[in-house]
This record gives C-alpha cells, sequence and structure tokens, in this order.
C-alpha cells in the first residue's frame, strides 16, 4: 500500500539527511520526498510517499515520531486529501507531430512554456496519476528530459 | 565567561561529579575550564571505555552520565561507545570537541563529522554553532537523555565556541515541540489489559531491561505476587526478579533457560514489558502472535508492533503502568498454571558437564553470585561468559549490569569501573572472557591511577568460545580465527597492573578461592580455568 506522510519539521540544518537516512537504515522506500519551510520559517512541511504492507507504514509513522526534530505527522488519506506534483518535459518534434503534441497538451492541461527550433518543454501541474498517465502518453515522442517534484499534499477539511 | 566555562558550569547544574573522557586539543579549553571545578575528571586508556565507564556508572546512578572526547579519531573511537548505550538504552550525554567552525566541512587535521556518523546511535545530537545556545542545549540535552525511552545525547563543540567570551543567560523552562514523552498509560487501554488478565487462564509476564531503566522492579514484583503471575525475563531483564523467587522462571531466548521458552510457548497471555523482542529473546515471534494473547508495555510507542504484533499496546513508564495496574483487583486463579511451570521446572535435567581440573562455568557463576554482598553490582562482558552469567546468576538485592542489547566485547572492565566510582561502598565484580578481557584490559591502569578497586574474572578457555561454539555447531568444527591461546600470562597482567592473583581449577577449592577473592582488600583478577570445549547449550 502507499503512504503519504506529511510531516512538519524543524527548519533546521541536518533535518533532511536525519529523516531520510531514517528511510534508507530501516530499509524503507520513498517514492518521493518534497521539502518547503511553512508560513512559519521556523518549520518545514515535507511530503513523503512510501510503499509498503500495513505494518511497515505504521512503522514508518511510528519512527518518524520517535524523531526529537519531528513536530508532527499526519498520514493522509489519498481520497481526503489533495496531492500535486509538478511535472517538467522537454520533448523533441518535427513538423509532423507537433499538432498532435500541442493537441494532448490541451486535453490534459499541460502548459507549452518554452518552445525552440527542435524542442518544446511541457509544464503539467497535476494529480501524481494524471502526470504518470501523461509521461506514458507524451513518451512516444521523445522525451529528452524531464524532472518532478514528488507529491505536495494537504488534507482536505469536512 | 567562555563556551568552556559555561559548558562546565552546565555540568554542574546538573549534579555532574565525574566525567571519563580522553582529552586533544579540540576539547582542550574545556578540560582547561574544568581544570578549576570540583568535577572529577578520569582519563580513561581509549574513547570506547570512557563511554562504557559512563555507562556503568549511568546505570548505578540511574541518572545521565558524561563522556567526552575530542575531534576526529577521539570521537570516532566513541561512536561504539554510544551505540552499546543506545542499545542499551542508557542514559549518557557525550561531549566531543570539533574543529573550528570556519574549518567545518574542509577536511582539515582531525575532524570527522560526528553529528553525521552517530546519527542512528543517538537519542539527539547537537552540533554548537553558537555560543549562547550553550546553556538550552545542555539542559535539553540532559533532559532528552534522561527521560522517555533513555538514550546517549551528542554534543559536539567546535572549539572556537569553547574560547568565545560571552555573556552566560540562564536557560529557560525546557521547550522541545517534537519531544513529549509519554509516561502516564492510558486509561482505557489499562482497563483493557486488566479485562485481558481476567479472563486469562496461564498468563506470563516477559521482563525487559525497561523494567530495570524505569526502575519498576519493586513494583513488578508486587503486581505479580499479588495476582500469582508468573515472569519471565529477558536478557536485558536480568535482576529484575529475584532468583529464587517462587514466581519466577528463569530468562528467555536462544540461551534462556529451556523452561522459560516453555513458559514462553505454553501460555495464553504474554505481558511483554520494556522489551524490544529481538531475534536472541524471541526466535520466531510470528509464531508467538498465533494462539495467544499479547500486551505489549514499553515507553516507546515505536517498540510496539515494530518485532511482535500486539493485541494490546500499552505505551507509558512501567512503573507508573504496574502502579495503575495495583489498584485493580483481579481475583486471579492461575494457580494450576503456575504449578505446571514449576514442575516443568523441576524436572529440568541439569545436564552440566564437568571435566577434572576445570571450573563449571555455570556452578561458578551461581556460587559466586551466590558469595557475593546483597547489594552487590555484576558486570558480565560478553560471549559465552555473559550467557553463563545470565543464566546462572543469583539476583538477591544487587544488579546485573550487561550490553544484551549491542553485546559489544569489552564492556565489563570499563563498565565496571563507572559502576564503582558511583558506588563506592559496593561489590563490584566483572566477568570476562580471555577474548573480551584482551579488548579493555587497558583499562586496568585507570583503575589503578584512580584507586578504583573492582574484582575482575576471566574465564579462561584460551578460545573465543561462543564463536567456537558457533562453528562447532554450523562449519563443521572448522576453527577458524577464534584460538587465543595461552596469552598473556595473566598473572603477569596481575603483577603489572599491582592486583592480587587468584587461579582457580579445582572445583573443591572453588568456594574457599572465591571467599578469598572477594574479602581481599586489593582489587584483584581471578583466572576461572574452564574446559577449552566447554558449550553454552549442552
Amino acid at each position: 500500500m502507499r503512504g503519504i506522510f506529511s510531516v512538519l519539521v524543524e527548519n533546521r540544518a541536518g533535518v533532511l539527511s536525519k529523516t531520510a537516512g531514517l528511510f534508507a537504515r530501516r530499509g524503507y522506500n520513498i517514492d518521493s520526498l518534497a521539502v518547503g519551510e511553512t508560513e512559519n520559517h521556523e518549520i518545514s512541511n515535507m511530503t513523503i510517499v512510501s510503499t509498503g504492507d500495513v505494518k511497515v507504514i505504521d512503522q514508518i509513522e511510528k519512527q518518524l515520531n520517535k524523531k526529537i526534530d519531528v513536530i508532527k505527522v499526519r498520514r493522509l488519506k489519498e481520497l481526503q486529501s489533495v496531492c500535486r506534483e509538478l511535472l517538467m518535459v522537454k520533448v523533441s518534434y518535427n513538423n509532423t507531430n507537433r499538432k498532435d503534441i500541442m493537441e494532448i497538451c490541451m486535453i490534459m492541461d499541460a502548459k507549452i512554456v518554452h518552445v525552440s527550433t527542435k524542442s518544446m518543454i511541457i509544464e503539467l501541474n497535476a494529480s501524481p496519476e494524471m502526470v504518470e498517465s501523461f509521461i506514458k502518453i507524451i513518451l512516444p515522442y521523445g522525451i529528452i528530459e524531464m524532472a518532478r517534484t514528488g507529491v505536495i499534499a494537504l488534507q482536505k477539511d469536512e | 565567561m567562555t563556551g568552556a566555562d559555561a559548558m562546565v558550569k552546565c555540568l554542574q547544574d546538573q549534579g555532574i561529579k565525574v566525567v571519563f573522557g580522553y582529552p586533544g586539543v579540540a576539547i582542550a579549553p574545556f578540560y582547561n575550564s574544568l581544570y578549576n571545578s570540583d568535577i572529577k575528571s578520569v582519563l580513561v586508556r581509549q574513547e570506547q571505555n570512557g563511554g562504557h565507564a559512563a555507562s556503568g556508572y549511568g546505570r548505578v546512578t540511574r541518572k545521565p552520565s558524561v563522556c567526552i572526547a575530542t575531534s576526529g579519531p577521539g570521537a570516532t573511537n566513541l561512536i561504539t561507545g554510544l551505540a552499546t548505550a543506545y542499545a542499551d538504552s542508557i542514559p549518557m550525554v557525550a561531549i566531543t570537541g570539533q574543529v573550528s567552525t570556519k574549518l567545518l566541512g574542509k577536511d582539515v587535521f582531525q575532524e570527522a563529522d560526528i553529528t553525521g556518523c552517530c546519527e542512528p546511535f543517538v537519542k539527539y545530537s547537537y552540533l554548537v554553532k553558537d555560543v549562547n545556545d550553550i546553556p538550552r542545549i545542555f539542559k535539553e540535552a540532559f533532559y532528552i537523555a534522561s527521560t522517555g525511552r533513555q538514550g546517549p545525547v551528542l554534543i559536539d563543540v567546535p572549539i572556537d565556541i569553547q574560547k568565545q567570551e560571552f555573556d552566560y543567560v540562564e536557560p529557560g523552562e525546557i521547550s522541545i515541540r517534537g519531544y513529549k514523552p509519554k509516561v502516564k498509560g492510558h486509561i482505557v487501554q489499562i482497563k483493557k489489559v486488566v479485562e485481558a488478565i481476567q479472563k486469562a487462564k496461564k498468563p506470563l509476564i516477559c521482563a525487559g531491561g525497561g523494567v530495570i531503566l524505569g526502575h519498576a522492579e519493586h513494583v513488578l514484583q508486587e503486581f505479580c505476587e499479588k495476582n500469582g503471575i508468573p515472569v519471565v525475563t529477558t536478557m536485558m531483564g536480568v535482576g529484575s526478579m529475584p532468583k529464587r523467587h517462587p514466581l519466577f522462571f528463569g530468562m528467555v531466548g536462544t540461551n534462556g533457560k529451556p523452561y522459560a521458552n516453555r513458559a514462553l510457548a505454553q501460555c495464553d497471555l504474554l505481558i511483554i514489558v520494556g522489551a524490544r523482542v529481538n531475534d536472541r529473546a524471541v526466535v520466531a515471534p510470528s509464531r508467538l502472535e498465533q494462539n495467544r494473547l499479547i500486551i505489549h508495555i514499553d515507553i516507546d510507542t515505536a517498540e510496539i508492533g515494530k518485532n511482535i504484533g500486539p493485541t494490546i499496546p500499552l505505551v507509558g513508564d512501567a512503573k507508573l503502568i504496574f502502579e495503575s495496574l495495583l489498584e485493580y483487583d483481579i481475583q486471579p486463579d492461575y494457580g494450576t498454571w503456575v504449578e505446571d511451570l514449576r514442575v516443568v521446572k523441576k524436572n529440568c535435567v541439569d545436564n552440566r558437564t564437568f571435566h577434572e581440573g576445570f571450573i563449571n562455568p555455570c556452578l561458578f557463576v551461581e556460587h559466586l553470585t551466590e558469595r557475593m554482598d546483597e547489594d552487590a553490582i555484576y558486570v558480565a562482558d560478553v560471549g559465552q561468559n555473559q550467557l553463563w552469567s545470565a543464566d546462572n546468576y543469583v539476583m538477591k538485592k544487587g544488579r546485573f549490569l550487561t550490553t544484551g542489547g549491542f553485546g559489544t566485547m569489552g564492556y565489563a572492565i570499563p563498565a565496571a569501573i563507572g559502576a564503582k566510582m558511583a558506588a563506592p561502598d559496593r561489590q563490584v565484580v566483572a566477568v570476562c572472557g580471555d577474548g573480551s578481557f584482551q579488548m579493555s584490559f587497558n583499562e586496568l591502569a585507570t583503575m589503578l591511577q584512580n584507586d578504583i578497586k573492582v574484582k575482575i574474572i576471566v574465564m579462561k578457555n584460551m578460545y573465543l568460545g561462543l564463536v567456537r561454539e558457533y562453528q562447532y555447531n554450523n562449519y563443521n568444527e572448522h576453527y577458524i580465527a577464534v584460538e587465543l591461546g595461552d596469552i598473556p600470562n595473566l598473572e603477569k597482567i596481575a603483577q603489572a597492573y599491582d592486583m592480587d592473583y587468584f587461579h582457580v581449577k579445582s572445583m573443591e577449592k572453588m568456594d574457599r578461592m572465591i571467599d578469598e577473592f572477594l574479602a581481599c582488600e586489593n582489587s584483584a583478577l581471578m583466572v576461572c580455568h574452564v574446559y577449552r570445549y566447554d558449550k553454552v547449550k549442552e
């Protein structure tokens, strides 16, 4: 199963490596990790996505909580939270496929943010599933390089 | 004052009387401030042993103790000491010197990223970058080390910070957002536990090191006596029950008593207290999970469900939890269950082997510990000697110290030094094998220099016995890298360090020699001649 953790941590040197080290040391997967300051510059928010069985996901939560620099751990349920990821992908194009690519972008709500004579950079801000399927669709056109931020997530209120 | 003066003041404010350490340039300002203080500095002969000595001291005083090392190799040498304390949950504050803040990360002479290195082995660590933080950091470090699940905390202080002048401001109340240790058990869970015990027919308590760390030995006894529930222990829990107690059924695990393991296998309700259920204590936790209810009481939430899935988790301090459990009337009747266990215990065949001209180690430990003072402290090293000790130690009102968690060879001598300094009036006996003795016998110099009278026993079989036994059982007696030979001459070692020397090789003379050994004023070394091929498991 997939576990999405929203972790508030002290914004101090070394905290990222301590947290990431915990995953490496205990053999937990990190599917993605995104870190940024919160409105309080002393606190950062880490969104960590991991996979494992229920026992492992439970242990991750407890081990994170045990860290003294970790202020709060929340396990987000996918349906009850908004998950987003930013993807940037550089795709090569030619006269024959340019229109197709543009059409895909339009359908999937992706934006072409830079165009050169041979390639274009496309930006997509969407749920992780959408990002995955966009990559699949665009792959045959020739991805030159890509970068993605990893998931960030917030829980919805009732 | 300087940063170094502040460090010393902080230690004094915490009531620290002794520090164990090894100086170097990067920690020199601190030592210079220590020069004018009333804190006693004990120079150990290697940093790792400073950690172990602090561990022994801290276990006896039940308060965080302090060890010191310099930057680079001094600090890396200390890592094993910290890792040992971490695995055994011993409260400790380690202070290391560090290169100047300007030079951090430049790979200069004797620089090591020690807070980075130690991350998996400490409860928390600090790299001090602002001298004004010293009072707060020290106060927090002692608080973190001694509360919740105890453990070592590391403070790394660059030399320029130690030298810097500043205005000392008293630290405020401790407030750490991410650290609020829970000690009182949740009332709902406590009620569930009571109900489960009421319904059980064959309950069993398995006491771990947490019972001793939480100073819950007495309430545990009171609770099991009130309700007639039998008790077994893990290795770290040895000493939580008196050996001859009618409800005590020995140590569990690979090297434990067969009747203790039998009790574990047959109970219908297992109450694990302050134990992390490691692989040596419970070989197949998944098998235990079937067919019985499991209650897991631990101060560390993360221990619950890590190695064994409990039916009822209960987070909190062992002492407080037993105190609340004592408030309930359980009206138990486990008479037949306890009687069954007694029969099993009684019928357990004693298959100790005896060899002419050698001492049976099990009997030796039993007789030795019978003859020791009521409140004596027994420190067991690691190896066969440790297992013989844990299995046969006769608990009265003393302490049994060993590193059951990390299993660090060479622990006993330095830990005994620490223990003796913490309790100079109590008898302290360290038991080593000839392998583990050679890992830390350089500390005999520390003993002599500081007039610390510890009794040391070497169970000599000229082998790394436990590894040899493993090679016997698993590798067709291919004995490789386990033979120690009759080296060194231990009598000469005793002479070199001004110790009285005893050599016991016959069972007839054993008791008399033990008495003489224990009675002698001086520190003493006793060599106990063990048959070369004696095993823990016969």
